[in-house]
């Protein structure tokens, strides 16, 4: 929405002078707010009206591009305060920082290895960040290209020296690093080294009245493509800047605060340390710069990011078909569910923890439950006996028995008939499983 | 929606009676009947045949808020009595109403200003009630436009599009809710909106029916409130419902019990 | 342009819960805890009050957990078969702010012990712990219905916690609470609608009852469905600031118990990507009530003591007063 007929009248000269061809401005407000005239009909209205008339127009939260290619990372372009009210749309974008001044090449491969796969989903970390520790412009320009040799990873530069910046990006400008950071000190050449090689900046205040000034001013030198950090490193104090950062951004069209957000962690011990970057990946941050590069820490707050950016509308389904929980063998027990993907999962779970290694069916019925499947017509004795026939487990196994989900106890009679197995009813709810396994299959 | 409780009104036998003889107990019978029902706000008006209005709008207002805790909405054309109300109200109270006409603005704006009120803003001028949703929006953001100038904030305004009864002006309906659609479009906050609810079925079959499917239409296009009857169980139960179909009360089997006890 | 800095103004705010009771007030717990009464958002100081931090209840059981990892047992293994002791531990040691007491012997699959056989076990709890306790049956609704009645009982002006009323089974638990003077969970199935009409169904069969309330919203481990639970928490919470009196009450969550029966935390082999299996345990669980921390749970009940610590130290930090 462009801007209210308040807003517009605001602007106007309020001389009711009928240039335009309405009698009062107050008209030509509301004739514009509907679109159905145009600024330029008024002979009277400044500058200040005009841009504002067309950031209005904009998105809340500009998108931003960091890297190349297909592992481009893209942020910003949010327009939620809760994710329940329409969703969220760009990850968090997690970054492993690296000092200049140790070993570069080690810790970058070491980023690398951090791949995890868990349910139908491969995570990986997003960048890699080249820390300036060394406060020496050639040891960072050697970071930078050693890290950029050894991972296709996007890369941060993160400095506030000039000179050190213009070294490393003359190594890695065409990876399209995110430049870190423009401070109030040093913006006015951040922001040209940012142009010349067409990079994000990150701008950084010292709180939110003096990141809102800086972010002015590097817009008046012409550039958008920005990141903005609010300075503040405590955990509560980052949780109440970046809430009011997008509060600002997304109800009150706030212009200097329209960007994707930055945060750092800093606590030293590195499970604190994850606890804290999982609070800024939960709270509006577009990117998250952190030290631990341990497994253990990063594949929850992976799999966080991956749950609390998904789509409140979107059923998520599981790819439907046959899947095993162990090393299954002929006499394994076969099991049958939706593709549902909590549904799917629960059942996976339950089953997982009765020890017996065993066969799923999971039946395509667009990634809805159970009930709702069987209510909707989509989990019906036929395609349930097709899929058995289909998927071929009459080869896997050497028996004829699966169990359905207890909910559809109804469907039994009309399976048997159908695919020609016996039919056990399993429990309604996934929780049963256990008690189900332990009296059937142990 | 909130409904503004309409009993309290000088032109029902017994509230005039209470008045003359400053008899408190039907005002505050009324007051709690239609407090327990969820209304969420009393209109007091002193009716018509009050010789001295200043000082039973100060004795309504007085009676009315010992008895109940909701806001009141002060419901006269004299601004001198909404002026006199406004003094001894204990908690931030509405003016009942103004018209978009530029010296009653001023008045009625300024009083806003200065006792920290809403105000209920007709879109009608010296001319009457437009007919086209369009004049109707001109009006309203009049209404916005003075509003915002006297230092009230936008969203303290409630501007009512004026509802004509379903045998008269029946070709006013659609107007209202176009009217209704647009007037959120004004501002950023919008101004909200309400209508005297009974209008659109006065001398028409069916009151109530008519009173509660306008109301769950209007609703649908944006309507915050309306001046009611309070105690029509039947609207209550329209409007609890309304609001769950429009995701703004989270549902429950006992919606409606939870919309009507809302008070208690 | 300077900054205005936005701060919402609610209509209402979360009930504040008293949990245990003293001396003066019917029980024997050395302090009572309070949770809720929150006038706004998670951890948002500088809009409104955040009266009570929020809390870690440690689980306790009646019987030896055979299933809880290596790696957790070696916190418990001294104490394991003496919840008394058990109990003492959590709080001496490990820091816990309330014990959840679970009687799994009444399980008919385990022990299916009777109320006469638990009653001692919560006497001794009680009197080796002086912080308030939340109690838990079996899980087995029929089961849990006989015994609640009997434990409620004995610890009558205790204020114990009890779980858990359903909407499909809410009298037994309700009424235990009536009638001995406790307090309540209402557990719903990650529906909201069912959470509020249970309150309601609550509130029914006692007025005074709907001061006593927290409701467990059911929460679903991280990367199991979290995020159902997370945005009706939200929901919830945002309705409870904006009138909705019926969800306007303290949450519960039990972390550990989701969250341990999943691969991530109790896998030891099969995953090479997956890491060492006591570190990638407890970060789950922390992860858990991390992301819950946000969305506005009160209680969290957790197991693993080096989960907790981590947890408490975060909630310390997340206690900082933010104002502008």
């Amino acid at each position: 929405m462009g801007l209210t007929g308040l807003e517009i009248f605001k602007h106007l000269p309020k001389t009711n002078c009928k240039e335009c061809g309405f009698p009062t401005c107050l008209a030509f407000a509301m004739a514009l707010a509907n679109g159905k005239t145009s600024l330029d009909q008024c002979p009277d209205v400044s500058e200040e009206a005009k841009e504002a008339l067309s950031s209005a127009a904009a998105p809340p939260i500009r998108l931003v591009k960091i890297g190349t290619g297909d592992k481009v990372i893209e942020i910003g372009d949010e327009t939620e305060i809760f994710r329940h009210d329409k969703r969220f749309n760009h990850p968090t974008a997690v970054t492993i920082a690296v000092n200049d001044n140790e070993d570069v090449g080690t810790k970058v491969e070491t980023v690398n290895e951090l791949v995890f796969e868990r349910v139908g989903q491969r995570y990986e970390v997003d960048m890699v960040a080249i820390i300036n520790a060394s406060g020496d412009a050639a040891t960072f320009k050697t970071a930078a290209e050693t890290a950029a040799a050894k991972t296709d990873k996007n890369i941060t530069l993160v400095t506030d020296d000039v000179g050190a910046m213009e070294a490393a990006l003359g190594v890695v400008a065409d990876r399209k690093p995110l430049i870190y950071a423009a401070d109030k000190d040093n913006y006015e050449k951040m922001t040209e080294l940012a142009k010349a090689n067409g990079c994000t900046l990150a701008v950084k205040g010292e709180d939110l009245n003096s990141l809102a000034e800086l972010v002015d001013k590097v817009v008046a030198l012409g550039y958008k493509e920005l990141v903005i950090d609010p300075g503040s490193r405590e955990t509560s104090k980052v949780l109440a800047d970046m809430t009011q950062i997008r509060r600002l951004a997304v109800r009150k069209k706030f212009r200097s605060f329209g960007y994707p957000t930055i945060a750092f962690t800093t606590k030293e011990d590195l499970r604190e340390e994850m606890l804290q970057a999982g609070v800024y990946i939960s709270k509006f941050s577009g990117i998250v710069v952190l030290k631990t590069d341990k497994k253990e820490h990063l594949m929850p707050l992976l799999s966080w990011r991956e749950n609390l950016f998904t789509d409140p509308q979107k059923p998520v389904a599981v790819e439907p078909g046959l899947h095993e929980v162990g090393e299954p063998t002929a006499d394994s027990p076969v099991y049958i569910t939706t593709n549902f993907s909590l549904t799917y999962f629960l059942v996976e779970g339950e089953i997982d923890s009765t020890r017996i290694p065993s066969y799923i069916i999971s039946v395509d019925t667009g990634g809805i439950s159970v009930l709702t499947a069987y209510a909707d017509n989509k989990f019906t004795a036929e395609k349930i006996a097709a899929d058995i026939k289909a998927l071929g487990l009459e080869d896997k196994v050497n028996h004829k028995k699966a169990v359905i989900p207890g909910g559809v106890a109804v469907l039994k009679g009309k399976l048997e008939d159908e695919s020609g197995w016996d039919i056990l009813v399993g429990p309604r709810e996934a929780n049963g499983i256990q008690k189900f396994a332990k009296s059937n299959f142990a | 929606m909130i409904i503004i409780g309409e009993r309290i009104n000088g032109m029902f036998r017994d509230i005039a009676k209470a008045i003359r003889e400053k008899d408190p107990k039907p005002v505050q019978e009324w007051a709690q009947k239609q407090e327990a029902m969820g209304a969420g706000y009393l209109d007091l008006n002193v009716g018509p045949a009050v010789p001295e209005r200043v000082p039973a709008m100060k004795w309504l207002v007085e009676v009315a808020q010992e008895a109940s805790k909701l806001p009141l909405c002060l419901d006269s054309t004299d601004y001198d009595a909404i002026e006199a109300g406004l003094e001894v109200c204990k908690q931030p109270a509405m003016i009942n109403s103004v018209p978009a006409i530029a010296d009653k603005m001023d008045r009625v704006f300024t009083l806003a200003q200065k006792f920290d009120a809403e105000v209920i803003g007709l879109a009608m001028s010296e001319e009457g009630i437009p007919k086209d949703a369009e004049s109707r929006v001109a009006l309203s953001m009049e209404l916005v436009a003075n509003c915002d100038a006297y230092g009230v904030p936008v969203d303290r305004l409630y501007i009512d599009p004026l509802v004509l009864p379903a045998n008269v002006g029946q070709d006013h309906g659609p107007e209202v809710f176009e009217t209704l659609r647009q007037i959120k479009l004004l501002s950023d906050p919008p101004p909200k909106t309400t209508v005297g609810l009974s209008n659109i079925s006065q001398g028409t079959k069916n009151r109530e029916l008519l009173n509660r499917t306008f109301a769950v239409m209007a609703m649908a296009c944006g309507l915050d409130s309306a001046i009611a009857d309070a105690c029509d169980e039947e609207l209550v139960a329209a409007v609890a419902t309304a609001r769950v179909i429009l995701n703004m009360d989270i549902y429950c089997d006992s919606y409606v019990d939870v919309f009507r006890n809302q008070n208690l | 342009m300077a900054v205005e800095i936005m701060k919402e103004k609610y209509r209402s705010s979360v009930r504040e819960v008293v949990l245990g009771a003293t001396k003066d007030e019917g029980g024997t717990r050395s302090h009572t805890i309070k949770v809720g009464g929150e006038t706004t958002l998670p951890f948002l100081h500088f809009e409104g009050d955040i009266p009570n931090r929020p809390v870690v209840a440690m689980e306790v059981w009646d019987v030896v957990p055979e299933d809880w990892p290596a790696s957790v047992k070696g916190f418990f293994e001294d104490v394991y078969n003496d919840p008394a002791a058990w109990a003492k531990k959590c709080v001496d040691e490990y820091g816990a702010d309330m014990i959840a007491l679970r009687f799994k012997s009444a399980d008919p699959d385990l022990k299916d012990a009777s109320a006469e056989d638990c009653v001692p076990t919560l006497k001794k709890v009680l009197e080796a712990v002086g912080v308030p306790l939340i109690v838990y049956g079996c899980g087995k609704t029929e089961k849990d219905n006989n015994i609640i009645g009997p434990l409620a009982e004995a610890a009558e002006g205790e204020n114990l916690l009890l779980g858990v009323a359903e909407q499909e089974n809410f009298k037994p638990v309700a009424s235990a609470a009536m009638a001995s003077k406790h307090s309540v969970i209402a557990q719903s199935p990650i529906d909201i609608n069912i959470a509020k009409q249970l309150n309601i169904l609550i509130s029914e069969l006692s007025t005074p009852l709907l001061e006593r309330i927290v409701i467990d919203p059911t929460i679903a481990a991280l990367g199991y469905g979290i995020e159902y639970s997370y945005s009706i928490m939200e929901r919830a919470r945002f309705g409870a600031l904006n009138g909705d009196r019926m969800l306007a009450m303290p949450m519960i969550g039990n972390v550990s118990q989701e969250v341990w029966s999943k691969k991530e935390a109790f896998l030891e082999e099969g995953e090479p990507t997956w890491g060492d299996q006591a570190e990638r345990s407890l970060a789950w669980e922390a992860a858990t009530s991390m992301a819950l921390l946000q969305a506005g749970m009160d209680i969290l009940v957790m197991r693993n003591p080096e989960s907790v610590k981590i947890v408490k130290k975060q909630i310390d930090d997340l206690m900082q007063d933010n104002s502008y």
